[in-house]
């Protein structure tokens, strides 16, 4: 563009340029602060600020109560390695996070797909697979010990009615497998998230891949799933994070209370969040329990990154509107006209 | 008058609603000048008659109940503004809270007191006492509300006649392996289910209180002579171990590994467990519960060793922070709630006995149970013991690192010298760290 091409500058009437902007827009700067400045309170408060705290207590060797703390450098990271109990704890915690979120990944999505067919009463199924997931986990973790109780539980009653064997399900190392079915119970979150997912998939789409040829399995794996990939995405991201972070059930689904609750916890329940938890509030070192939860910071941030990096060629991404789409429903139809392989 | 708000008039308004919102809550605290913070339990233990009765002697005085957490009482001294009365067991805590400077020394106060003097406390209200070496000796930081020797038994009469098993003798200790072999033959069990749990033993109040209680009896101590070290490799603190293991392999009642749902109380009440390890407190929840006041009996510790022990575990009461910005309303609370009316009602409930001698003659004899047990109690005066802990570690430690390591043992069957192993290697580098700490 030549300036002799730039547009000539508008000139706007007289009564319209003297009219300064009236009302809230004269503070636009201000505003914008004051709508902000709560959240930006909160994050100063409640995330920067213990983050910051936590990783200052790292350095040192504070105990919770005595103000005679002093700084003791990378001490409490070098422990980490030689804490057996951290280790297992770690171990625990991945092998929970691997079992859990493919899991609930692969249940919500199918449990979605389910309830995304024109079936009667499907609001009511919909309703049905969310509601243990608004149920409070305290509630849920009382269910689960009823049902699973040895003496009292609905389980052993039954085993007793068919003269089997009754079975110690609370303790190790069945109560591991409890405490993943507690979680999976909740999979109606993720359910939601993917019924959103496929509900933005234009049904045309699907139709056209049908009509050139593709049955229902190959257009839900190769228009479905491509499309509903960026949601998989965020789903395995925060179901790492979550899982990872996981306290409450193995908590919950110990028995015991008081100074003891946390180390009576089964070894096969022992997450590493259960082990930093004790570190603080049991054993009182405030100054290794915060080392615990930056390393766990740092582990985080770190597989967030592996996630994001492993996944960039895997998950489809919209560049603009319907292109993308479309090109998986034509590749579709292709891999099913050449029986699955695609010409390149 | 125009019909639009200007945003003078919204400021305005809303700063006079905010101050109007402010008077009103002043005015709602009920007039008070101070407010004092209480970190207890409310309304189970500070009943709300206790409340009202301060409040009308202290009008000036607000009550302001946080909840008893270990978590919370840690950000309130972080954040230095901690309650003015926290609630705590004085058995184990008292070396640790003074070591660390933080309980007021209410020497002063108990001087000029009318209602709590030297002759009218309890001698188990020594555990609140510390001169810097030596528990029981020194000011005092605290008064029990209540105390019981907690490693009593209480018997559900019901379990052992179905066994056709006489019940053991009130007065007369079982030793642990013969406590061991009752348990054996009133427990009944199909499988993992049980009709009858054979004994709870006594470690619900704090593991580490009933296994240094073991140890003392069998004339043993878990730590060195200056608390600095402990050796749970020496052989009466081994054998303690292992007579852990022993009854958590008889299967004849819960384990850290394998704890009660419902608790032991629901179970004994069930008539579903034959031997509880509690004290005489537990005679309120059997006050509460007509069903078994017909088939329970109170009996006296079981021992260990050579020395017969009947401890007090914990001594539950309450200390003032040094950093307390109302020592003297606490204190006043201290004299309502310990030597007045509040204390008499708590003796009369048989939820414990009082730390204050006279009130001894207040604790219900009524019912049969009721006299059965106290007369076992008077008899048991005379064994009262006292447990020794480290001021350089949480108590919490000690009850952490034993259940953790008992956990273990019991799920990977690892023997009571490797048990031992893993306690002390938790505990050593802690008490190394809290002697730098404090010093």
């Amino acid at each position: 563009m030549t300036t002799a091409e730039a547009p000539a500058t508008i000139r706007l009437p007289a009564d319209v340029q003297a009219a300064a902007p009236r009302g809230w827009k004269r503070y636009r700067a201000r505003t914008f602060y004051a709508f902000v400045s709560p959240w930006l309170a909160g994050f100063i408060l409640l995330t920067l600020f213990p983050l910051g705290y936590a990783l200052w207590l790292s350095f040192t060797n504070f105990d919770g109560m005595t103000g005679h703390y002093r700084y003791v450098g990378l001490d409490n990271y070098a422990d980490i390695f030689r804490d057996p109990d951290a280790l297992h704890s770690l171990g625990r915690t991945a092998l929970y996070t691997v079992i859990t979120v493919p899991a609930a990944i692969i249940i919500g999505t199918a449990l979605a797909v389910l309830v995304n067919r024109p079936v009667r009463g499907r609001a009511a199924f919909r309703a049905i697979f969310y509601l243990p997931a608004v149920v409070p986990i305290v509630a849920s973790a009382l269910c689960f010990k009823m049902l699973f109780d040895s003496d009292f539980g609905l389980l052993n009653h039954i085993f007793n009615q068919l003269h089997l064997q009754t079975i110690q399900w609370l303790a190790d190392p069945l109560v591991f497998w409890v405490m993943i079915a507690m979680t999976l119970w909740g999979v109606g979150g993720t359910m939601i998230i993917s019924l959103a997912g496929l509900q933005g998939i234009p049904g045309e789409l699907i139709e056209a891949a049908k009509v050139d040829g593709a049955n229902a399995w190959r257009a839900f794996t190769r228009i479905s799933l491509p499309l509903l990939s960026p949601i998989i995405l965020f789903e395995v991201i925060t179901g790492v994070i979550a899982s990872i972070q996981a306290f409450i059930p193995a908590l919950l689904l110990s028995i015991q209370s008081g100074t003891v609750a946390a180390t009576s916890v089964p070894q096969s329940n022992y997450l590493f969040m259960i082990h930093a938890y004790a570190q603080y509030f049991d054993y009182g070192r405030f100054g290794y329990a915060s080392a615990l939860l930056w390393a766990l910071f740092i582990l985080i941030l770190v597989l967030t990154a592996v996630i994001f990096k492993v996944s960039g060629r895997a998950v489809f991404y919209e560049s603009g509107p319907d292109e993308a789409a479309q090109a998986a429903a034509g590749q579709a139809a292709g891999e099913q006209a050449t029986g699955g392989k695609v010409e390149r | 008058m125009s019909g639009r708000f200007s945003r003078r008039r919204l400021l305005a308004g809303a700063a006079t609603a905010a101050g109007v919102a402010a008077a009103a809550s002043a005015c709602g605290s009920g007039g008070g000048n101070t407010t004092l913070t209480i970190m207890g339990n409310h309304p189970s233990e500070i009943t709300d008659s206790d409340v009202a009765g301060f409040s009308k002697k202290y009008p000036n005085v607000k009550i302001k109940f946080v909840t008893n957490s270990v978590q919370l009482l840690t950000a309130m001294f972080a954040a230095g503004d901690p309650p003015d009365i926290i609630r705590d067991q004085g058995v184990q805590n008292t070396p640790y809270l003074v070591k660390r400077d933080l309980a007021e020394d209410l020497a002063p106060y108990f001087a000029r007191s009318t209602v709590l003097t030297d002759d009218k406390i309890a001698a188990v209200d020594d555990v609140w006492r510390y001169d810097g070496s030596v528990q029981g000796k020194g000011p005092r930081y605290g008064l029990a509300k209540d105390y019981s020797q907690d490693a009593m038994l209480w018997c559900n009469l019901r379990v052992f006649e179905k066994a056709g098993v006489e019940p053991p003798d009130p007065t007369k200790p079982m030793s642990y392996e013969e406590m061991l072999d009752v348990a054996k033959r009133i427990t009944r069990r199909k499988g993992a289910q049980y009709s009858a749990y054979g004994l709870y033993p006594p470690f619900d109040v704090s593991l580490s209180a009933g296994v240094i209680n073991m140890v003392t009896s069998a004339g043993g101590s878990v730590f060195n002579d200056d608390y600095t070290k402990v050796d749970f490799s020496a052989p009466e603190a081994k054998s303690a171990l292992q007579w852990y293991l022993d009854y958590a392999d008889a299967q004849v009642g819960p384990t850290v590994a394998r704890p009660l749902a419902a608790g032991a109380a629901a179970a004994f009440f069930a008539d579903q467990l034959g031997m509880v390890g509690y004290g005489y407190w537990f005679g309120g929840e059997v006050a509460s519960n007509p069903q078994v006041q017909d088939h329970v009996r109170f009996v006296t510790a079981p021992q260990f060793g050579s020395t017969r022990t009947s401890p007090c575990f914990a001594a539950v009461g309450h200390w003032i922070p040094k950093t307390s910005q109302h020592k003297q309303e606490a204190w006043n609370f201290f004299e309502w709630y310990f030597g007045e009316q509040p204390a008499i009602d708590r003796a009369k409930s048989g939820w414990g006995l009082p730390g204050i001698t006279a009130m001894n003659a207040d604790l219900p004899e009524v019912k049969p149970y009721q006299k059965q047990a106290l007369d076992v109690q008077n008899a048991e005066f005379s064994h009262m013991s006292v447990l020794k802990y480290s001021p350089y570690v949480a108590f919490t430690a000690l009850d952490a690192s034993l259940s953790q390591a008992f956990v273990k043992g019991l799920e990977s069957g690892l023997s009571a010298g490797r048990l031992a192993d893993l306690v002390n290697d938790t505990l050593n580098p802690l008490l190394e760290q809290g002697k730098e700490l404090v010093a």
